[in-house]
C-alpha cells in the first residue's frame, strides 16, 4: 500500500527552483559578458543568498532538509549499494550529488566575489586582495564552471534514469513536496515549517549578501534582535 | 620579377620585425597598451555605468578617444612568433594556439576597432545611457579575445 507523504518542505523547494533559475541566469550572462556582466553579479549574489539559506536550513530546516538526516556516511552508502537503504529524503548517492553541487557553487560564488575580468568587472570583495590573487581566483572561477556543468549533467541524467528506468518520479515531489511511499515509511513525514526559523534564515541570508556589497545589516538587525545582539554588534563593528 | 617580389617580401618582413623590435619589446608594448586601455575603460565604467552622477563629459570623451586610439594602433603587430612564451613586464599570457587562430583573432580585432570607434562617436554625444550600452559592446569584444587566446591564471 502506498501513501502520499509530505517530504520536501516549501522553503527547500523554493530554494531549489530559485537556485535553478539563478544558476541558469548566471551561466548565460557570464557567457555573454559585456553589459550582461552586471546581471551576472546579481545572479551570483542571489546564489550566495540561496546558499547561505540552504546551509542554515540544513541545521534548522525540516527533517529531510537537515544535513544530519541525509549526510552520506560510509555505512549509509554501503547499505544503499546493497539495497538495504529505506529512507525517505535524499538517498545516500543522491546526497553525495547534493553536497558536490553545493560545494562547487560555494567555490564559484566565493571566487566570484574576489574576481575581476580585466575589462570592466570587479567582484564586491576584489579590493580586499591583490590583483595577482584575484586573477588566479578568476581563472579558478571559470574552471569551476566546467565542474558545475558536469555535476548538473549527472544530476539531470540521474533524475531521467530514475524517471524512466526505475519508474520513480523525483521531479513532482520537488514541485509539490509530496512523495508516494510504502505505508511502512509514512511516520517519518515532516512537520509543518516553523515560520520563525524561515524568517531567521532569510534575514541572515539577505544580511550576508548586503554586507558583501558594502551594506551594514547589523544597524537594522539590532533593534529586531533586541539587547543581546546590540551588545554583540558593538564588538563586531 | 618573382625574384624582386621575394626580395621585397623579405625586406618588408625584416622591416616589420625591426619596427616591432625583439619579442620582449613586443610583449612589453602590448602589456602597456592593455594597461593604458584599462585605465581609460575604468574611467568610462565609473562615470557612465557605476556612478552616472559623477559623469564628466570631457573626461569620458578623452577616455573614449584613448580607447579608440589603442584599438586602431595595430595591436596585432605585437604578436610575433615566439611571443607566447616570452616575458615583458611580466610573463606573457598569450596561448600558443593564437598562431593557429590568427584569422579568428583578426576578426575580433576588427570588431573591437568598430565598437571602439562607435564608442568614440557616442561619447562625443554625451548621452550617458548610450555610452553605457556601447561600452558593453566594446567589453564583449575584449571578452571574446580573452576567452579565445588568453591563458587563465
Amino acid at each position: 500500500m502506498k501513501v502520499e507523504v509530505h517530504v520536501w518542505d516549501w522553503p527547500l523547494r523554493l530554494f531549489h527552483w530559485l537556485l535553478v533559475l539563478s544558476v541558469l541566469g548566471a551561466y548565460l550572462t557570464g557567457k555573454e559578458g559585456g553589459d550582461w556582466t552586471d546581471w551576472h553579479a546579481r545572479f551570483g549574489s542571489a546564489i550566495l543568498g540561496l546558499l547561505v539559506f540552504r546551509l542554515i536550513w540544513g541545521f534548522i530546516g525540516n527533517t529531510h532538509a537537515r544535513f544530519s538526516n541525509f549526510f552520506p556516511t560510509v555505512p549509509r552508502l554501503f547499505a544503499y549499494i546493497k539495497g538495504d537503504w529505506h529512507g525517505v529524503g535524499h538517498n545516500p548517492v543522491g546526497a553525495l550529488a547534493v553536497l558536490a553541487l553545493l560545494s562547487v557553487l560555494l567555490i564559484l560564488v566565493g571566487s566570484g566575489l574576489f574576481a575581476n575580468d580585466d575589462i570592466a568587472f570587479e567582484g564586491p570583495l576584489y579590493s580586499l586582495i591583490d590583483k595577482d590573487l584575484s586573477d588566479k581566483l578568476s581563472g579558478w572561477h571559470i574552471r569551476a564552471v566546467n565542474v558545475l556543468l558536469i555535476l548538473v549533467a549527472i544530476h539531470v541524467t540521474a533524475i531521467g534514469f530514475y524517471q524512466h528506468v526505475k519508474k520513480n518520479d523525483l521531479i513532482k515531489p520537488m514541485l509539490t513536496g509530496k512523495k508516494k511511499l510504502p505505508g511502512t515509511l509514512a511516520p517519518t513525514a515532516v512537520a509543518s515549517v516553523g515560520i520563525a526559523r524561515f524568517v531567521i534564515g532569510v534575514l541572515l541570508s539577505v544580511s550576508v549578501v548586503w554586507y558583501v556589497w558594502g551594506g551594514d545589516p547589523l544597524k537594522y538587525l539590532q533593534p529586531l534582535a533586541g539587547i543581546q545582539s546590540a551588545q554583540a554588534g558593538g564588538k563586531i563593528q | 620579377m618573382k625574384q624582386k617580389l621575394a626580395i621585397g617580401l623579405v625586406l618588408g618582413a625584416a622591416a616589420t620585425a625591426a619596427l616591432a623590435g625583439p619579442i620582449e619589446d613586443q610583449i612589453r608594448f602590448r602589456q602597456s597598451a592593455y594597461s593604458f586601455l584599462g585605465w581609460n575603460t575604468a574611467k568610462i565604467k565609473a562615470q557612465a555605468v557605476d556612478h552616472p552622477e559623477t559623469f564628466n563629459k570631457e573626461e569620458v570623451v578623452a577616455a573614449a578617444n584613448a580607447v579608440a586610439a589603442v584599438a586602431n594602433s595595430g595591436l596585432l603587430g605585437l604578436y610575433g612568433e615566439g611571443s607566447a612564451e616570452g616575458t615583458g613586464w611580466k610573463p606573457s599570457r598569450l596561448k600558443v594556439e593564437y598562431f593557429e587562430k590568427k584569422d579568428e583573432v583578426k576578426e575580433i580585432e576588427a570588431g573591437f576597432i568598430a565598437e571602439a570607434n562607435e564608442l568614440q562617436k557616442v561619447a562625443a554625444s554625451g548621452d550617458v545611457g548610450a555610452i553605457k550600452e556601447q561600452f558593453g559592446k566594446v567589453g564583449k569584444t575584449c571578452k571574446s579575445c580573452h576567452d579565445l587566446i588568453r591563458v587563465r591564471e
